[in-house]
């Protein structure tokens, strides 16, 4: 006899424990913090064109802790099925002046932020589409608050975790062997990163 | 010795077990179905004033399965730590035509709702605070389709569409 039920048995409970893990990923990623990728122009400076990994955390948006100044992950009015992150500028009830077009003109607008909605902007206001094209947003759309970048700018990743490396070995190469090492890793870096401008 | 360490295994493997049901119970509430109490005078005569607890179902509004017609639940726009229940008049791009204010006069005025967002009313237009207030609601503030009342027992069973 093959031991089927103790088979069984060892393959349910290792489902079960992935399964666990995974719920338990699933609940932090929910209630506690999610991580999302953010690109375009309308967040420049602050996130870059290409796309910057950031942390958002999910308590403050359910605890009533953000504030104008924040930067925010907001599920878009327009599309419900699209994120979008920007940068929070007035709660219910403040009064906020913001250019309606300022590629074209210098006009300005002010508007009272209705109950139970908050007004967002982007910081890049001459490419973004916020809460001057599509009016102030009700607070249950906001997802939660960004406050950690983990990863800048897709394109230069690889060079500047190179760099980190090569700053981590030189680190422990000892003094009087610090040239021929570093000079290894150089040529180490500069291979790698003309693999990647070539690719 | 008081067999301590396989206490601690028995009292752990126990209170895991009621985790995962709470978790189990938890996900289904979350991404399958919720009940809900709805009380008021807004959805007359669908829902009773002081209290009718349904069922509602979270795929509908997941997979973009909501029509006009249906009982949804929706996250309040104007406060977001209330839910109401309305009803779903118009999807984005259709032609609203609503009593504006039907105790005092008969006007009626028609609006376009705008891309992303839906167009809820109460049944009972009479008392009820809803998009001819408040506007159109965006899509991303559904939180479910109801679809059966369970309480009282008198009032069981599928709510119908709309006349």
């Amino acid at each position: 006899m093959w031991h089927y039920r103790s088979i069984v048995r060892e393959a349910w409970h290792r489902t079960m424990a992935v399964a666990n893990f995974l719920c338990g990923l699933h609940v932090t990623n929910t209630y506690l913090c999610t991580a999302a990728l953010a690109y375009g122009p309308s967040m420049l400076p602050t996130f870059n064109l290409t796309g910057d990994l950031f942390l958002a955390e999910r308590l403050s948006t359910r605890f009533d802790k953000v504030r104008p100044g924040d930067v925010v992950l907001v599920r878009s009015p327009e599309n419900p099925r699209k994120l979008i992150v920007k940068r929070l500028l007035g709660m219910e009830g403040d009064s906020v002046t913001y250019a309606v077009d300022p590629k074209n003109s210098s006009r300005c607008n002010t508007v009272v932020v209705p109950k139970g909605h908050v007004w967002i902007e982007g910081d890049n206001i001459y490419a973004s589409r916020d809460s001057r094209q599509f009016g102030p947003v009700p607070y249950g759309l906001l997802e939660g608050k960004a406050f950690c970048k983990i990863l800048e700018a897709e394109a230069h990743v690889m060079t500047s975790g190179t760099f980190v490396l090569y700053g981590h070995l030189k680190n422990l190469v000892p003094w009087d062997k610090r040239n021929e090492e570093s000079r290894s890793i150089r040529l180490f870096v500069a291979a790698f990163r003309d693999l990647i401008l070539l690719s």
